[in-house]
């Protein structure tokens, strides 16, 4: 379609909007609250552009081209009426920028520098000062810096279909909140963090724990040890000023070491060892009439969400602790048996894409190693440690490394610390939608057969299809398997299983969009292209293991023979296992 | 002033209202109508919008989003006698915010002059009073409403004698 844009013409796409027309040729129209895939509101009038023969300025993100449009973006009028709106914004807006977690990295703040503006010229209109909202285990929400563009209830309620945000009251007094504004923490939250990651400012924020281990890591008395993610490894890098999707696990693991860190261990470990209990459980359930469809559980936004929405489908979940629990028991039990370390010495730092993580480690139930040694080291309940002392986003991890002046990108790479820190491929790729799933396969494949799997790319199961399926030949047996991500095409198969219809005997669900590459925690900007280039070093990392099943992990057959005797086993019952709230809606 | 115990509408007649509504346009909003109407204290407590939510199958925030949206909807109780100052331009100009201020006077309160939607409701729960935007009935300005009642051309003598009569309990005019 031909149209002209600024006096030039110029081929576009038909169909499009008028922004995206201009982004083909070249021409970033700024916007706050539209976002790609999220939402397109039209609420904040940055985006407005001229076009020939309108009455007024049109809203660029939600007006399509037409043929012969004549397309004015800098036009005085569109630039005046850019700046008066942002103007507008900046009115009720902080300005208190230099002691902001976005400062930097703030669309908002990016926003008022590209447009030149250079004063308040707006006094606030809004009397009442709101407060900040930290009921939240997990995200802090401040809504006095809240400019309303609505992407986080978009995302919240479209994608994630959790709807525990929106818009309350009128005019000026319009606001995001929770049902009768009683806390995030009090409410529906998954503890996702979706939101946190398409806020422009920092309205939403994830609940930071860095001070502490800062003081931990201080604290000469405590060894404190650290676990990786998997797809922190490739959002790390960006958030240290690399391209997206860098793969960087040698420096992240240089780097910790670097600030600290007694021993540098890796979740995938404990993806390892969730694998081998997980792959079990299902075969035990197929063997014994349990109940079917299977689902994981590693990803405690969905933990949460199903606790809420779908309590009498709990009896679904497998009882498998997320590998960031699994690694904190056993780190406080094998590892400090092994060492000889008191576990009450030792300070359990997870490094997570996730915001929910930190949730998760509260969870009451989630002391496995302090019911462990309770006895032994005649503990008292005022003892009482949890597994997991502090979990922190990837986007902390990055604020202690800038914190430090480490130039990230010129440390060398190096090893994981032994023993906890040996993983496969197989536990790599729990970092992205379809990973836990093939991973499961690769193992249950070879429990249930007795045979060596050759191919072991389950390629049905990967991509960024909201929905996969799959059929696994098991020897004959023919098994179905689902992967789901965001918690609206999860709640799809919940609804199957519901009605009876499910075909399904294992079911992977993921939180996020992408699954923990795109999760809550990982830098921002976090969009569909990054999390494709996520993805691809994750399956790179795979791709060149050693080895790719996490039975096949000689630390893992060590942890079995020295400590746990055999998966479902009584210390895992106790230690790797876990029970869900019926919390109702 | 939250001294008077909550009471939420059964139920039983939410039920029934939300029965009546099912499956019409815009039934969220007549059915919080309706419920708190049926409220003694003529407002949703937030155990009734939980209530309304479960059983609409509309999600919490949905409905908060709407009960906070109009200023039909009272979230805190009313009290016994609702009065409305129309705040519109032409009664603006015919001396309502004098009105406003009378009526602080008469039942002792303080008005937030930013605040142009406040509410407020007597110690005793007798008066709640809000203001409007307009009511449309500029050509009679300045207009008050009382317990339903629109008053018109509206003065100090007039509103005093209105006030005290309910004070009195001898007009209870309800719609």
């Amino acid at each position: 379609m031909e149209i002209r844009i600024n006096n030039r013409v110029v081929q576009v796409a038909e169909g499009c909007t008028i922004w995206q027309a201009c982004r083909s040729v070249g021409i970033h129209v700024p916007t706050l609250c539209y976002l790609k895939d999220v939402s397109q509101n039209a609420s904040c009038g940055v985006c407005v552009v001229e076009v020939k023969g309108a009455r007024s300025l049109v809203r660029s993100c939600i007006t399509k081209v037409t043929e012969g449009m004549e397309i004015s973006t800098h036009s005085p009028r569109a630039m005046e009426a850019r700046k008066l709106n942002v103007e507008l914004l900046l009115a009720n807006h902080p300005q208190d920028c230099l002691i902001c977690d976005r400062n930097g990295n703030c669309e908002l703040q990016q926003l008022a520098f590209t447009l030149g503006i250079d004063s308040k010229r707006f006094v606030r209109t809004r009397k009442e000062h709101y407060a900040k909202d930290d009921s939240s285990l997990s995200l802090v929400r401040d809504p006095e810096k809240c400019i309303l563009c609505g992407r986080c209830v978009a995302v919240c309620g479209n994608i994630q279909d959790v709807k525990a945000i929106d818009f309350s009251g009128r005019g000026l007094k319009t606001k995001v909140s929770v049902f009768l504004d009683q806390g995030l923490g009090n409410v529906v939250c998954t503890n996702c963090g979706q939101c946190a990651l398409v806020c422009p400012t920092a309205a939403i924020t994830e609940k930071s724990a860095v001070s502490q281990v800062w003081a931990a890591l201080q604290n000469p008395k405590k060894v404190v040890v650290v676990q990786t993610a998997p797809a922190v490894r490739v959002g790390i890098g960006e958030a240290m000023g690399m391209p997206y999707g860098s793969l960087v696990t040698g420096q992240m693991v240089a780097g910790l070491r670097r600030l600290g860190f007694s021993r540098v261990f890796d979740t995938n470990f404990g993806a390892d060892l969730t694998i081998v209990e997980e792959g079990n459980e299902l075969l035990h359930r197929i063997k014994n009439g349990g109940t079917l469809p299977m689902i994981t559980s590693c990803s405690p936004g969905w933990i949460k969400f199903i606790e809420h929405f779908y309590p009498a489908l709990l009896g679904h979940l497998s009882t498998c602790k997320s590998p960031q629990q699994m690694f904190g028991a056993v780190a406080k039990t094998y590892y400090a048996e092994m060492t000889g370390i008191d576990p009450r010495d030792i300070v359990v730092v997870s490094i997570m894409p996730c915001t929910a993580k930190k949730y998760e480690a509260r969870r009451p139930e989630m002391d496995g190693a302090f019911q462990y040694w309770k006895e032994t080291l005649n503990l008292r309940e005022e003892d009482r440690f949890f597994d997991v002392d502090y979990s922190l986003t990837t986007r902390e991890l990055a604020r202690m490394f800038r914190e430090t002046g480490i130039e990230f990108t010129r440390l060398p790479e190096e090893e994981f610390d032994s023993p906890l820190g040996e993983s496969t491929g197989a536990a790599v790729i729990f970092g992205s939608t379809g990973g836990v799933m093939e991973a499961a396969l690769r193992t249950a494949y070879e429990l249930y057969t007795g045979k060596k799997l050759d191919n072991i790319d389950f390629r049905s199961v990967r991509g960024f299809q909201g929905i996969k399926e799959a059929d696994v030949n098991l020897n004959g047996t023919i098994l179905k398997v689902a992967v789901a991500h965001t918690l609206k095409n999860a709640g799809i198969l919940l609804d199957q299983i519901k009605d009876g219809t499910s075909p399904y005997a294992f079911i992977e669900v993921m939180t996020c969009p992408g699954g923990c590459l795109g999760g809550g925690g990982q830098p921002i900007p976090t969009n569909a292209e990054i999390r494709e280039r996520r993805a691809a070093s994750i399956y790179f990392e795979d791709e060149h293991k050693q080895i790719r099943k996490s039975h096949e992990n000689p630390e893992i057959a060590r942890i079995y023979k020295d400590f746990l005797n055999e998966p479902l086993g009584e210390k895992s019952h106790h230690l790797l296992h876990t029970h869900y709230v019926e919390r109702g809606y | 002033m939250e001294t008077l115990a909550h009471v939420p509408v059964s139920g039983i007649i939410l039920d029934e209202i939300i029965e009546k509504h099912r499956g019409k346009p815009g039934m969220l909003l007549t059915t919080l109508e309706e419920v708190q109407e049926k409220n003694p204290l003529k407002y949703l407590p937030g155990e009734t919008l939980a209530e309304i939510s479960k059983k609409m199958k509309i999600p919490y925030t949905q409905v908060y989003s709407v009960a906070t949206f109009y200023s039909y909807f009272n979230l805190k109780p009313q009290g016994e006698h609702t009065v409305v100052v129309c705040r519109g331009t032409a009664c603006h100009t015919k001396g309502s915010k004098a009105l406003l201020d009378d009526i602080a006077v008469i039942l002792g309160f303080k008005r937030d002059e930013d605040d142009t939607e406040s509410s407020y409701t007597t110690p005793d729960n007798l008066f709640t009073i809000k203001t409007v935007a307009c009511f449309g009935q500029c050509a009679q300005s300045p207009v008050v409403e009382v317990d339903g009642v629109i008053h018109s051309n509206v003065n100090s003598q007039k509103l005093l004698n209105i006030l005290d009569k309910l004070k009195r309990g001898k007009s209870r005019k309800k719609t």
